[in-house]
């Protein structure tokens, strides 16, 4: 079993070939997930007699039963399209030879027929489409005895506090933890939408809200646009489609009234703005804020009104700076004292949304005691397969259009040309990259966005070579342009900060280099001397522009501009390495000169 | 917003080096764009901003079709929205297809009937605002605009129901951002999570994302689009399609009516062809070289010009000398692409002028206009024999910069009328700053015993290593570090030496001074001395590096001139700036 735990992917896919390659393939061949260098320790795909007694009726019924099954039952990687199959069974060194030659005979028009480019476009969108509203995938196919993924524990989770607030009127609290691109924020929409009515949404963020202050005029203004119609004067038109399911005037009566009951003190609903406090504004407002006295007791009220609240906190490590974290403490305070079964509230939800995994130990004492302590993580995908299996879904979504002829001949060419660019096996190596490096879906979203952006009526497929540019581009883009397209005198200063750097002068003024420059022309007869003047300047400035050359210290008034004191961004071997792309001797012979 | 010439302009959207980012910009936004997007563009980024801004209106004067989107865009630009409420505003005006009118008031967009109210309050305001404009709440505010103040995007015609908008909101030159307002980067790249509407928050800049972002992955990663770099072809290529349209002949533009006629276009291809060659190495931004092309155009083009009018005037002698016969055979010359000779002659006179263009209008020393009017060329410069001809053109510049009356710089003519006084403080200054204190004793010591302490000090000291084998970093000159600061005593003491040596045989006679110095010293203590001080800090060749409003303290200053102007000033005054140096340039 070890063994099968170290295993690398590389090896486990010869393995594969030659389990392809042997003369009696089974009728369902077991082929270990290549995603993971971390293998279920009862891998089917290893050649040992472990894997042999599995019946597959009981796969199926498994299968069908959408309970997880304890081992893969399906190839996920290679789906064994007949293509596949036909390489495969070829032996292992003709292989490769054989796959490329059927490639190009394999009915894939070279040219696009004209006929056909509309429909390239339709297809580009629905891949676009797709790749926003990411595809429904087969969990329980991809992670195998892993199922269930994190994030499908931390839904239900998650929805079933949601709906303890908003069916039985609890007032819950709990953090949503995850890294970013993991899926806090689509899983906290889908919860909402999910539940059974449809609630008060609050939607905060630490990021446009910075202080107390502005968050709960934020709440109020919320609030005001989600509760309707009767604390508004009565001829606003213009509301929220949640509006028409509300109940009637008098039932809000009721509930303001409710109000004055329960906050004695309170005299009247801050909601009620009786004399519009806008004098500025030439129309007449319609919503307008309670006075700032009112604010706070805004939070203390949220449980009395009539639909249940959910007030979603995103960035919830920011609200934590706030001043005393008077806001989180107001919330959760709240949301702990609501009384359930006295039918006089309804519930109240405070969901954090955070990345910051030691959010509740930065909560002080008085608020970390009344958060609830629910902690709900979400997790990137753990497997390449989820990604593959992703981009599949993506790239193959259906695309329509009016002439049922073209589309079927188009699905027809479309539907071949997938599979064959995901079965490459380089482009699983590309993605496999990536994917070591960071498992965020935003990231995967921009490469096949870029991938389909590609894609013309001249190279209409799918190709190695635009996913590894689509790769390079939005994995990491270069921070500098090419050293090499700089003007010449931007090169002529990079150099003169070498030597400055070499003697031992890491911060410089635009005079040292100047003057560094000027000795050069004059010593070296091959310097061009077309430069004298403004053009090196010219190319200081744009250096700094390009944040080559950084500020070393604050800007002031009293430092003249030519001796602001600078430090370079980037390194001798570059500027080395961009001198030679050059290939102008003079320039090299400076650079080397010691 | 763009300032680009319109010729460039549609050089531009047919260039095919910028139909990549077009095309990606066009199909996303017209699909299902992701909510940030960030188009990194290092060399050219003014011609992308317009071409993003074509682009767009494209997109958005396209009527939509079912499925589709309406398009609502606005272009803010970093530095001009210097702060939060001007960015608020003019990015919701924009999108509300609101033009502030003079009339009523120059007011910001306010919403519509019920729902006015101020929108640039904050940035929850701001947010609220683009959930107003994507509801489509302003269409009726739009229609009351009856005044023409509207930017008329035909959209007055949907009157039912309006279609599902998407917005686009532009941020050029987003690296000012960080400096100016950088509480705003996060949310406005969070605009679309933030507002829960169909924004598209679209930065542009010529600096990557990662120098801009802030720190802890506070903003969403965006979308990257990086606009390939423009070779020197392509260049070449692209300004030498944005060749003008001859000027209306009403224009009171100074260039000739005639500089840019049609025929004139190969001539013109030929021309940018040279310019770039010679100016290439020092700018590839087009904008740059197309500037410099139009202060050189007219000048160049001038004797083609010339020689054609000669040619007209004498076919008008001719036909009057012949008188009549056939009016209908003599018609007017029209104007001739010259000759390959032609070009190759004017090619290789003006040659040298792209390189003087360049350094004098690439820093923008001067401006295009003035400099095409002193490098205007002499009358028949053709006509000429071809020996002559650069001599001529140089004279002329002479004679035009003379009577133009633009050789100086405002700051040297400034200097020279500056009193014999004020002089003298600058150059002590300079020398102040320039020289380490502690070397003022042995610059400007004239007293018996100090020639014997230094070298008694000199023989104490131990042999310094050589500068740069030890480790140490090699010793840079104080000038190529900018000068020092210097308290007012210093000053005027240096200021006192130099005055002894040099101004006091100048002086009317005084027979009240006896003791030597003592005339000096007098000078030296009179209020006309510091009130030159003050006036020459508050023209700033003096920098007052110590706060003005401090009485208890020596103020402290700086020079504010550099190497250059200080020898000038010493020779005018008869001083060896060079013998007075510590470190000798």
């Amino acid at each position: 079993m070890d063994s099968v735990e170290i295993r690398t992917p590389k090896h486990l896919l010869t393995t594969l070939k030659r389990s392809l390659g042997s003369p009696a393939p089974r009728g369902s061949t077991h082929i270990p997930p290549l995603g993971t260098p971390r293998l279920p320790p009862a891998a089917p795909g290893s050649p040992t007699k472990h894997a042999l007694p599995l019946p597959p009726a009981s796969a199926l019924r498994q299968r069908r039963l959408r309970t997880p099954s304890p081992e893969p039952v399906r190839p996920p990687l290679v789906s064994l399209s007949h293509t596949a199959r036909k390489a495969a069974a070829a032996s292992p060194s003709k292989r490769q030879r054989n796959q490329a030659s059927q490639r190009t005979e394999e009915g894939l028009p070279r040219d696009l027929p004209d006929h056909l480019h509309p429909l390239l476009e339709r297809q580009k969108r629905a891949i676009l489409k797709a790749l926003q509203q990411p595809p429904e995938i087969d969990e329980i196919e991809v992670y195998g005895e892993d199922y269930p993924p994190t994030n499908t524990n931390a839904y239900e989770q998650l929805s079933d506090l949601l709906m303890g607030s908003v069916v039985r009127g609890e007032g819950n609290s709990c953090l949503l933890i995850g890294p970013s691109g993991s899926g806090k924020t689509q899983m906290v929409e889908r919860a909402i939408t999910a539940l059974p009515t449809t609630p008060i949404v609050v939607r905060l963020s630490g990021y446009a809200q910075h202080n107390d202050r502005l968050a709960i005029r934020e709440i109020a203004w919320q609030l005001a646009q989600q509760t309707g119609t009767s604390f508004l004067p009565a001829e606003s038109d213009e509301e929220d489609e949640e509006d028409a399911a509300d109940p009637p005037a008098t039932v809000e009566q009721e509930a303001s009234g409710e109000t004055l009951e329960e906050e004695g003190d309170d005299d009247e609903n801050p909601f009620v703005d009786h004399a519009p406090a806008a004098p500025s504004s030439l129309v007449e407002p319609v919503i307008t804020l309670p006075p700032p006295s009112h604010l706070l007791a805004l939070i203390s009220m949220i449980p009395t009104l009539p639909r249940p609240t959910v007030i979603v906190l995103d960035g919830f490590d920011l609200f934590a700076s706030h001043a005393r974290q008077a806001l989180l403490y107001c919330l959760l305070d709240t949301a702990q004292s609501c009384r359930t079964g006295t039918g006089a509230g309804s519930g109240m939800a405070v969901v954090g949304v955070t990345a910051r995994v030691d959010t509740i130990n930065i909560l002080e004492k008085r608020v970390k005691s009344r958060f609830s302590g629910r902690m709900i993580r979400t997790a990137c995908p753990t497997k390449l397969d989820h990604w593959i299996t992703l981009a599949k879904a993506a790239l193959g979504a259906p695309c329509t259009g009016e002439n049922a002829e073209d589309v079927e001949e188009w699905a027809e060419i479309w539907n071949k040309a997938v599979p064959q660019f995901m079965e490459d096996e380089r482009v699983v190596e590309a993605l496999r990259d990536v994917y070591a490096l960071t498992r965020d879906f935003q990231i995967f979203r921009r490469i096949m966005t870029c991938l389909t952006l590609e894609l013309t009526d001249i190279s209409p497929y799918p190709t190695l070579k635009m996913l590894k540019a689509a790769i390079s581009r939005q994995r990491c883009p270069a921070r500098y342009p090419p050293l090499n397209t700089l003007p010449y005198p931007a090169i002529c200063l990079l150099i003169a900060q070498v030597h400055a750097q070499t003697s031992g002068h890491d911060v410089f003024t635009f005079e040292m280099l100047h003057d560094a420059f000027k000795n050069q022309v004059r010593t070296s007869q091959a310097a061009p001397v077309q430069i004298q003047g403004g053009g090196v300047g010219m190319a200081f400035e744009r250096l700094v522009d390009l944040r080559i050359f950084l500020p070393a210290a604050s800007p002031a008034t009293s430092v003249a501009k030519e001796f602001a004191l600078h430090r370079c961004a980037v390194d001798r071997f570059a500027v080395k390495k961009a001198v030679e792309q050059m290939g102008q001797l003079n320039l090299r012979k400076w650079l080397t000169k010691s | 917003m763009s300032d680009i010439a319109p010729g460039l302009q549609t050089a531009l959207a047919d260039s095919p080096h910028y139909e990549f980012v077009s095309n990606h910009l066009s199909l996303l936004l017209s699909s299902y764009p992701p909510p940030f997007i960030f188009i990194h563009d290092p060399e050219t980024v003014r011609l992308t901003a317009s071409l993003v801004q074509s682009t767009l209106h494209g997109l958005a004067s396209k009527s939509p079709t079912s499925g589709e989107s309406q398009i609502k865009y606005a272009c803010v630009n970093a530095v001009a929205c210097f702060s939060p409420r001007i960015l608020y505003d003019t990015a919701l005006n924009a999108l509300a297809g609101w033009t502030p009118d003079w009339r009523d008031g120059a007011t910001n967009w306010h919403g519509s009937g019920a729902e006015a109210r101020r929108y640039n309050e904050n940035f929850d305001a701001f947010v609220h605002g683009i959930q107003t404009i994507a509801a489509g709440a302003d269409n009726a505010g739009e229609n009351a605009q009856t005044n023409g103040a509207g930017k008329g995007k035909g959209k007055a015609k949907e009157q039912g129901a309006p279609p599902n908008r998407r917005l686009v909101l532009v941020v050029e030159r987003a690296e000012r951002l960080k400096d100016n307002l950088p509480e705003l980067v996060v949310p406005l790249t969070r605009l679309g999570e933030l507002s829960q509407v169909d924004i598209t928050t679209l930065f542009l800049s010529e600096v990557q994302w990662q120098d801009i972002r802030l720190p802890l992955r506070a903003s969403p990663e965006p979308y990257y689009i990086d606009v390939p770099f423009l070779i020197k072809q392509d260049t070449q290529e692209l300004l030498a399609s944005a060749y003008p349209s001859p000027p209306a002949e009403s224009s009171t533009s100074a260039v000739d009516v005639d500089a840019y006629h049609p025929a004139l276009k190969p001539l013109y291809t030929h021309f940018i062809a040279t310019l770039c060659s010679t100016c290439s190495p020092f700018t590839h931004d087009p904008i740059e070289l197309a500037y410099i092309a139009a202060a050189r155009w007219p000048g160049f083009i001038q004797p083609v010009l010339d020689a054609h009018r000669g040619l007209l005037k004498e076919e008008e002698i001719a036909s009057s000398a012949e008188d009549g016969d056939a009016d209908g055979k003599h018609e007017p010359h029209e104007l001739q692409p010259p000759t390959e000779d032609t070009r190759l002659r004017l090619i290789r006179l003006f040659t040298p002028s792209f390189t003087a263009a360049l350094e004098s209008l690439y820093p923008r020393l001067s401006n295009a206009m003035d400099w095409a009017r002193v490098h205007a060329p002499p009358v028949d410069l053709l006509l000429m024999p071809p020996g002559h001809a650069p001599e001529a053109l140089a004279a002329q510049v002479v004679t035009n910069a003379a009577s133009l009356n633009t050789q100086h710089g405002p700051t040297e003519a400034g200097i020279e009328a500056l009193p014999r006084m004020a002089k003298f403080v600058l150059v002590a200054a300079f020398l102040a700053s320039t020289n380490p204190a502690r070397s003022d004793l042995r610059m400007f010591g004239r007293g018996l015993d100090e020639r014997s302490k230094r070298r008694k000090r000199k023989v104490g000291t131990p042999r310094k290593p050589k500068p740069g084998t030890t480790g140490t970093a090699v010793k840079i000159p104080q000038r190529l570090l900018g000068p020092t600061t210097f308290p007012l005593d210093r000053l005027i003491a240096i200021l006192g030496v130099l005055l002894e040596e040099n101004d006091a045989d100048t002086r009317p006679a005084a027979p009240q001074y006896t003791v030597s110095g003592e005339y000096t010293e007098m000078e030296i203590a009179r209020v006309a001395l510091h009130a030159n001080i003050v006036e020459l800090a508050s023209m700033r060749l003096l920098v007052r590096t110590s706060p003005p409003d401090s009485l208890d303290r020596v103020p402290m200053f700086k020079c504010g001139i550099g190497y250059e102007l200080a020898i000038k000033l010493a020779k005018s005054l008869g001083i060896i700036l060079n013998d007075l140096v510590y470190e000798v340039v």
